[in-house]
């Protein structure tokens, strides 16, 4: 009997409209090929991207034409020394800020999701508006302000902006984390002895863990490519890639070659970094 | 009848509960767990808005600051200034609708694909989440270039099937097509990351019963999927709609507002007054009514969504 109903649930399940008119198998092969139409649109500019950094410099204004292709730019990129900084550099300040937001905000996120009472309430409300102010609007006065506590162009003054900006969003999202853990462990290492500290660190960011690595992941992604900030907040001392990027390609001359080559070299790294990330990213951000 | 008992019984006085401290322990550990977010959020984001929202007030020309108070004389001006209200408001709401709807509904799309079992799906994921992996600026740049009138692939593949090349970036709507297609590209998979994550998370058996039910695909989607992903949906269009509304940079670069300022965003209005027309105060101005208007916005986008999804519960 049991054998019977087993075999009546794993019928195929019956075609209906459009579907059935299409021959056997066609239902895959149209899948198949919105798959294909999908992954090429999107891949299109970064492929586009690709095709101008292997064009000789007389050939990038007809990239469709032509058939001469060449790695010199690449190479012609890697002797600047100003690259190699600027590599480092954005390395450097991407993994810095990745690392101090998340330690600033994971206890931000506790606090607003474990209390309740008028300081979470005014913190949250704090955020939402901070959050809600565009960019420009202190972009511009924070280049006054680094410059006169002697900070501008230097690694904290690019830094803490950067951990300033995600410290709205990241809060938002670690409160969600810590929403989804069941409070009643703390409650029980509290019992047992725990300081409200040890029960942070030793209960309940383990179990918030993954949801931090896939912040950790997003937000080194997004300062690796953040623009606005390098432009304004640094200068020959302190050369960011993108800036560098786009200086590439401004009124004077148009270095498309240069550009495009460096962008795909800043594109490696970050594609390393999602390649092996995106499993834990979709994971951790299951809330 | 029982003995009343002389033990007295320890009874919670509802009446008057003791009151919390204001200041005990509980409060010092709330506020030193959210003090180093405090320190950096006073010195690199309030102090440098109170500095703009100070400039907004004063005579500040960036060639001549004389940083006299002068009221609410900017504030007047940009609010009386045509160009503002008629095309830089209106552009940005719609920009702000179009990008989040149009990202939204393709990222859900790209979700249910990638939800599924096929071969090649981590190769399809990989690329889709391409967009999230190149600096924004040098994707705008990249998009500036592939529809550049003279050399840009798409008039050379306009002209291969028979139309007429267009001038995208020199009138007002194609611009602003470009503009937002490539947002949209921009976008489109940080809405799929997150609502495949959402997706990811849903409890199995409604699915199973479904099936076994015979429910068809599409109503599974409309009365299963949609209803238990709408959380993830709210928070995902509050946040980018506060994002969209203060665009800036792949604006800037693809247009830089023009032709003509008509596609200008607040952001890039605010830019424009303050650096090209050098009156940091105008563009405080301009910015910090952009500021109250999103403000006011996203807390009514929040509510009108929140409410939205408690009636559906």
């Amino acid at each position: 009997m049991t054998a019977a109903s087993s075999t009546e649930l794993s019928l195929p399940p019956v075609r209906k409209g459009f579907w059935a008119m299409l021959a056997p198998g066609g239902g895959k092969m149209l899948f198949a090929l919105a798959a294909i139409a999908i992954a090429f649109l999107f891949a299109f500019p970064v492929l586009w991207l690709f095709l101008t950094s292997i064009r000789p410099e007389s050939g990038v204004y007809y990239v469709h034409r032509g058939t001469e292709f060449t790695w010199h730019n690449y190479l012609e990129v890697i002797q600047q020394e100003n690259i190699y900084k600027a590599f480092w550099n954005s390395f450097a300040i991407s993994t810095l800020a990745t690392i101090l937001s998340l330690g600033v905000t994971v206890t931000s996120g506790y606090m607003l999701s474990r209390f309740k009472g008028p300081i979470p309430d005014t913190w949250f409300s704090l955020i939402y508006v901070l959050r809600c102010i565009p960019y420009i609007s202190w972009v511009l006065p924070l280049f006054f302000v680094t410059r006169q506590w002697g900070i501008f162009d230097t690694y904290w003054g690019l830094l803490l902006p950067h951990v300033a900006v995600h410290i709205c969003f990241f809060s938002w999202i670690m409160k969600g984390f810590f929403d989804g853990i069941d409070p009643s462990m703390e409650y029980a290492a509290l019992i047992d002895g725990c300081s409200r500290w040890g029960a942070f660190f030793r209960v309940a960011m383990p179990a918030a863990l993954p949801g931090m690595t896939a912040l950790a992941i997003l937000c080194w992604l997004y300062t690796w490519n953040e623009f606005l900030f390098a432009l304004l907040l640094t200068s020959h001392k302190t050369p960011i890639l993108t800036v560098v990027m786009a200086q590439f390609v401004h009124e004077l001359g148009m270095e498309w070659h240069l550009m495009s080559s460096t962008a795909i070299l800043a594109l490696i790294p970050a594609l390393i970094v999602t390649i092996f990330g995106q499993k834990y990213v979709i994971r951790g951000l299951r809330v | 009848m029982p003995q009343e008992t002389d033990v007295t019984i320890p009874v919670a006085d509802l009446d008057h509960p003791p009151k919390p401290p204001v200041f005990g322990e509980r409060q010092r550990f709330m506020l030193l767990l959210i003090a180093p977010a405090v320190a950096a959020l006073i010195f690199f984001q309030i102090v440098p808005i109170l500095t703009g929202a100070n400039a907004s007030f004063r005579d500040w020309s960036l060639h001549d600051p004389k940083l006299t108070w002068v009221g609410l004389k900017h504030y007047i001006y940009v609010l009386t200034d045509p160009g503002f209200i008629w095309v830089v408001m209106p552009n940005t709401i719609f920009f702000m609708v179009v990008s989040v709807a149009a990202s939204l509904v393709l990222g859900l799309g790209l979700a249910l694909i990638l939800n599924q079992k096929f071969p090649g799906r981590g190769l399809l994921q990989t690329i889709i989440l391409l967009p999230l992996m190149v600096a924004p600026v040098v994707a705008a740049i990249m998009i500036r270039w592939m529809f550049n009138d003279q050399f840009g692939i798409v008039n050379v593949v306009f002209e291969a099937i028979g139309l007429p090349p267009q001038p995208w970036l020199a009138q007002r709507w194609s611009a602003f097509s470009v503009i937002l297609l490539a947002d949209i590209w921009l976008w489109t998979p940080w809405f799929a990351l997150l609502l495949l994550a959402g997706l990811q998370s849903l409890p199995k058996e409604p699915f199973e019963a479904a099936a076994i039910d015979g429910a068809t695909r599409w109503r599974v989607f409309r009365y299963l999927t949609l209803p238990m992903l709408r959380s993830v949906m709210v928070v995902c269009i509050v946040i980018r709609s506060i994002d969209a509304f203060r665009t800036f940079d792949i604006v800037w670069t693809i247009s830089a507002g023009g032709p003509a300022r008509s596609t200008e965003l607040f952001s890039i209005y605010a830019y424009i007054e303050a650096f090209q027309s050098m009156n940091f105060a105008r563009g405080s101005a301009a910015a910090m009514i952009g500021a109250a208007v999103i403000v006011v916005l996203a807390m009514i986008i929040f509510r009108v969504l929140n409410r939205w999804v408690e009636v559906s519960k």
